[in-house]
């Protein structure tokens, strides 16, 4: 069974979980229609280490994960308050 | 046609008789409880004198047996009547506390009997022996496949535990614990024979 540490939670069983897509800078509100485009439609979507939003389902507690995407293996897991500051 | 599973009008046990099964289950769906989120709840529950739990995931029961639960460092649970905190709060006076009724929203199922960790085993991933989990910790986790607050509690001198589940689906979930409690001789009894008020040395509150 596939266990992920929730930073709030706990190890629990992957199933708990939902993916929320890559971690990635929000474009400044005034940034041309292409920019925010590119932010919500495109992904890089390239193997390696990548940090992405996750949520676990029971308290709808979202918080980043590092996972390598091409292994599925979760390297770690973050408060989001310790990452984007 | 298959006969119907236990169900929530099934009453096998006696109140008064005092003797309960190895494993005893109740629903405490009818009796008050009710939340409160936000940045500012516990300042505003700690100024009405409520003492909180430090961290969340963790309970404690106030000198009247109730119990209160921190789901998160901004979201509380509260079983037992608390309807002098429902009065209290307004807008104006509790800022950043909102309320949060739990009394349609959720079911509470009440299991009381030192077989109850094994039992919980069969229906959800987390480890929750009384060694590793103990009196007044909180899973919110998934039970049976749906989502659930677990709260460690002493109910009637025997291990038990709190469930928390959505409503709408608590059928299904009482359905599921009677058939995982059998293995361990447990049935689901009435209320009064779990709840404190027949029970001199009973924890569990509503």
């Amino acid at each position: 069974m596939k266990i992920m540490n929730c930073p709030l939670n706990g190890p629990r069983n992957i199933s708990e979980f939902a993916y929320g897509g890559e971690v990635k800078p929000t474009p400044d509100a005034q940034a041309p229609t292409q920019e925010w485009a590119d932010y919500v439609y495109y992904h890089a979507n390239q193997p390696g280490i990548l940090r992405e939003w996750w949520l676990h389902v029971p308290t709808s507690y979202w918080f980043i994960a590092e996972r390598d995407v091409t292994t599925d293996r979760i390297i770690a897991t973050f408060k989001p308050e310790e990452v984007l500051r | 046609m298959q006969p119907r599973r236990q169900s929530f009008i099934a009453v096998p046990t006696d109140p008064c008789s005092g003797s309960l099964p190895a494993l005893a289950m109740a629903d405490f769906s009818l009796r008050p409880r009710l939340g409160f989120k936000g940045a500012g709840t516990a300042d505003w529950l700690a100024a009405q004198g409520l003492s909180l739990p430090p961290e969340p995931n963790q309970s404690v029961k106030d000198d009247q047996g109730r119990l209160i639960a921190r789901l998160s460092w901004g979201e509380f649970l509260l079983l037992g009547d608390f309807a002098a905190l429902q009065s209290a709060w307004s807008f104006e006076t509790a800022p950043l506390c909102f309320p949060l009724p739990r009394l349609h929203s959720h079911a509470w199922i009440v299991i009381s009997g030192d077989a109850a960790p094994k039992m919980m085993a069969k229906i959800c991933g987390v480890d929750l022996r009384a060694h590793k989990f103990a009196q007044g910790r909180i899973a919110q986790t998934s039970v049976a496949r749906l989502n659930a607050i677990v709260i460690a509690d002493r109910i009637r001198g025997r291990l038990g535990f709190h469930l928390l589940s959505d409503i709408s689906t608590s059928q299904y979930l009482w359905d599921c614990l009677c058939d995982a409690m059998l293995e361990f001789d447990g049935a689901p009894v009435v209320l009064e024979a779990l709840a404190k008020e027949s029970h001199g040395q009973t924890d569990a509150q509503g």
